[in-house]
């Protein structure tokens, strides 16, 4: 008798819940958001007193308001996975719309705030803060509009692993947010 | 009655995205920076804890829940030495 293949051994990363091409993804992700985070606090060292001053100018307040849209929108997205296993597609899909509105919410909020900044002269150009700021939340966002794109599509396409991949995704963006929230706006 | 683990979750992270600004309004009332520093970067490492483990499903793998926590609290130290760094130079 011959032995076991062994590339039908489980290993480790089959113990990965999901998509492990989606975790290559999420890692990715977090190296990127995490290099711009250090490179950050890292540029406020030299003018730490600046960075406070700049920071005055930002609008924490909208900013906590969407950590909870985004966090509560991740609620929403889980629980549509839960749902699939239980092939529930009408609650899968308003879940999921759901989850999409408080994304469209959480982009509402974001434009309101580069609005205003930029409607009061305030660029990338004038302070390292403002830098980092435009371009690390900015860059998120974009990543919003991006997962409420792909959970239209998983909600359209609804199988389990579609949407293991699609709510995965909307996870990491909420993921991004809990590090980048407090870092530009508590911290800076 | 056993609780939703994903409700759980939810309202875990209400509560520490509440503790995380409450924190960094009583450095305005004379608490030290690093004082706000250390609690503002531990609660946002428990928030992304409970991301990768509850809504991410990483409970069902504890190695590499185990991995990402320690890494992720790793990243959290180099931030809060990089926060702190003007004020040890001084």
């Amino acid at each position: 008798m011959s032995a076991p293949d062994a590339d039908l051994q489980p290993g480790s990363l089959d113990e990965l819940p999901g998509d492990l091409m989606m975790w290559v993804l999420i890692v990715s992700e977090l190296l990127v958001f995490g290099a711009g985070l250090a490179a950050f606090l890292g540029v406020r060292i030299a003018d730490p007193a600046g960075f406070a001053e700049a920071r005055t100018h930002l609008h924490p307040a909208p900013a906590g308001i969407n950590t909870i849209i985004l966090i509560t929108s991740g609620f929403l997205a889980a629980k549509a996975l839960e749902f699939g296993a239980s092939r529930r597609t009408t609650t899968i899909r308003w879940s999921l719309v759901a989850a999409m509105g408080l994304g469209g919410v959480f982009l509402v909020i974001k434009g309101y705030e580069f609005a205003d900044m930029v409607g009061n002269g305030i660029t990338t150009e004038t302070h390292p803060l403002f830098t980092f700021y435009y371009l690390l939340t900015g860059f998120h966002a974009a990543h919003v509009l991006a997962g409420i794109g792909i959970l239209a599509l998983v909600a359209w396409k609804n199988t389990v692993r579609n949407l293991e991949v699609g709510t995965a995704f909307w996870h990491m963006v909420d993921l991004v947010w809990v590090l980048l929230f407090p870092v530009i706006y508590l911290l800076g | 009655m056993k609780t939703d683990p994903i409700l759980r979750a939810w309202f875990s992270l209400l509560v520490l995205s509440g503790a995380s600004v409450a924190a960094a309004f009583i450095a305005g009332a004379g608490m030290g920076e690093s004082v706000v520093g250390v609690l503002v970067l531990l609660f946002a490492w428990m928030k992304a804890r409970v991301i990768l483990a509850r809504y991410l499903g990483l409970w069902q793998a504890p190695f590499w829940q185990s991995g990402f926590n320690w890494v992720l609290g790793l990243f959290c130290l180099l931030l809060l030495g990089l926060y702190l760094a003007p004020t040890v130079m001084v």
